[in-house]
């Protein structure tokens, strides 16, 4: 077990290698220098530019620049954020426990909710409530995420105003407000953002749910069990949910990228302080460092999602048990 | 239901030999979901193809900046107008052409890389094999989106082109995996070895006896793949780094009303209906696709 741990960090770290190669790969190919948005301004003369790639080490070759660029990252440091003026370490740190709380509740909640859409799918299968939450799951899997937000955005904060438009908390009345205040406050405003992220990703949980429970009911415990005379809800909580829920573990993994994006383009949206919402504006100012940080940042962390959900598959799975 | 099909095949007057893909498609359009679906895409893709038919203006026509802009719906502007006052719905009837048109060329790139990548990695074996499969790890555990948004950001005013080699080059991951496995599962087959001792080169096995049957999982992954790139090329030329202005995309005329979304709805809603209606009958297609060869 432990040996297996550490041969999937060991793969982590890999991949984190290639990622961090790529994203360089990326800037140097790229025309023009790595931070246009100074170097545009026509009022800038060739001497202040050429003392800003000195500054910056761009006149180095380029093997000396990737040797740079890859021991900075590994002591932690991102770069400078030219349009925050701050490092990019910074900006993102302070940024990634909001992404984090909203793809963290977003996880608990769509896994919830799609396991128990999944449930009543399987305990009525071919019904008419079955075929309706097939279809409605492919509507909500097949949205893009940014439309669905934008569609929350409008519906709920313009038209039925019930939820606060943007940001995680309210910008004026929050430092006046109590702590129970407080935490209402940040409540109704993380709401919205987590509910339109909760349905996008109980669709795609619901989905893969349904076919994994679908998949156990021809077993031969199943069998067992409906000859032991369980009714049909025991055989699906105590039997077929139990054991479905080991290819969910998988899920949690697989479904990290998809989180992400669409936590990039909720957070955008609501205006919701995170990191997506930091490399969306960094996009708009050509804050090429940010960017590329945010990349690799939320690379990282999906790597690290496949690597605890597959830790905690073989944790799960007795058969893997040594 | 396989005895149906037994009935069909046993009373067809002389069945020429049906490829498997005509074989899929007949089963499909046997389901009423996928019926609607393929004639709902039908649509689409015509309103695509005709678009300089169809559309009432030029797309890009600016004709009054200041008393046509920002109408809501009316009957002369069904889906409003813009901030240029250009005519909402003539744009997303372009924004059909080149959304679809960039979906199908850059899944054409990823097919092609990720058939060959995934078919040589399988043939070979090996360590080439492990070294390329890890390789394929760390670019399936980059968020696409992220990998598009690195990627494009430091490339300012992107052509077409461009955008869908980009699209094209970071789609090929999961398929190359899905015909690795299916060539790796293959090459021992009796058809391969009667090949091999009629003394056929690799290269043709490769070609001739093992790329042609894996052609259904490359159609499934192929119907889903356009779909996704759509999406993906919305949601970037929403983020203003895919399809650059004049030209309209989805996204792209989404992202011109996202300043004051809620004053200028129409140029959220109905430019998404339409995505959402594409994305939506080419995943219930490729799905049934999927069932179709599954359950031969």
């Amino acid at each position: 077990m432990l040996r297996y741990i550490a041969q999937r960090l060991v793969q982590a770290a890999v991949i984190v290698a290639i990622v961090a190669t790529i994203t360089f790969a990326l800037i140097h190919l790229a025309p023009g220098d790595p931070f246009s948005a100074v170097m545009d301004n026509p009022d800038v003369s060739e001497t202040v530019r050429q003392t800003m790639r000195a500054q910056y080490g761009f006149d180095r070759p380029l093997p000396e620049q990737f040797v740079r660029y890859v021991s900075s990252l590994a002591h932690g440091q991102l770069g400078w954020s030219f349009s925050h003026e701050r490092p990019v370490r910074e900006v993102l740190g302070s940024a990634l426990p909001n992404t984090l709380l909203l793809m963290g509740v977003a996880l608990l909640g769509s896994f919830a909710f799609g396991i128990l859409i999944a449930l009543i799918q399987v305990s009525r299968r071919g019904s008419v409530t079955d075929h309706v939450l097939s279809a409605l799951s492919l509507f909500f899997f097949s949205m893009p995420d940014f439309w669905l937000a934008i569609l929350a955005f409008l519906t709920f904060t313009y038209w039925l105003p019930i939820f606060p438009s943007g940001g995680a908390v309210d910008p004026v009345m929050h430092e006046y407000l109590g702590l129970g205040g407080r935490i209402v406050d940040r409540l109704r405003h993380l709401a919205l953002p987590a509910l339109t992220l909760i349905l996008l990703a109980s669709a795609v949980v619901a989905r893969y749910q349904r076919a994994a429970l679908l998949d156990v009911l021809p077993a031969d415990y199943i069998r067992t069990a409906r000859l032991k005379g369980l009714t049909e809800p025991e055989i699906l909580r105590r039997h077929a949910l139990r054991n479905a829920l080991l290819p969910i573990i998988t899920l949690v993994g697989l479904s990290f990228p998809a989180l992400l994006t669409g936590t990039f383009f909720v957070e955008k949206i609501f205006a919701w302080p995170g990191m997506g919402y930091a490399v969306v504006l960094a996009i708009g100012t050509r804050d090429y460092p940010l960017v590329v940080g945010g990349v690799i940042i939320g690379s990282i962390l999906v790597t690290l999602g496949s690597l605890l959900s597959d830790v905690l598959y073989a944790l799960a799975d007795p058969r893997l048990r040594r | 239901m396989p005895w149906q099909t037994q009935d069909f095949a046993a009373s067809a007057p002389t069945p020429v030999r049906e490829s498997p893909l005509a074989l899929a498609v007949r089963r499909i359009l046997r389901k009423p979901s996928s019926r609607v679906a393929f004639f709902v895409l039908g649509v689409i893709v015509l309103v695509g193809l005709l678009a300089p038919l169809l559309a009432p203006y030029n797309p890009s026509a600016q004709p009054d900046i200041v008393r046509l802009k920002d109408l809501p719906p009316s009957l002369a502007h069904p889906f409003g107008t813009d901030q240029y006052s250009r005519d909402v719905l003539s744009r997303v009837i372009y924004g059909a052409r080149l959304s679809l048109m960039i979906g199908v060329l850059a899944t054409i790139v990823s097919l092609t890389l990720g058939v060959a990548y995934g078919a040589i990695a399988g043939y070979a074996g090996g360590i080439l094999d492990a070294v390329m499969m890890r390789v394929l790890d760390a670019f399936l555990s980059i968020p696409r989106l992220l990998l598009l948004i690195g990627a494009l950001v430091a490339w300012p005013r992107l052509s077409i082109g461009a955008l869908v080699v980009f699209l094209g080059l970071t789609g090929w991951f999961g398929l190359s995996r899905i015909v690795r496995g299916q060539v790796l599962a293959l090459k021992h087959a009796e058809f391969v070895t009667a090949a091999q001792a009629l003394g056929a080169s690799r290269r043709r096995i490769l070609w001739r006896h093992l790329l042609p049957n894996i052609v259904s999982p490359i159609v499934v992954a192929a119907t889903l793949g356009v779909a996704h790139v759509i999406v993906l090329e919305a949601g970037l030329s929403y983020l203003g780094i895919g399809v650059q202005p004049p030209l309209a995309s989805w996204g792209n005329i989404i992202n011109d009303g996202a300043d004051q979304p809620a004053a200028l709805w129409w140029m959220s809603l109905f430019p998404g209906l339409f995505m959402v209606l594409t994305v939506m009958t080419l995943n219930i297609l490729g799905e049934a696709l999927r069932d179709a060869y599954e359950r031969r």
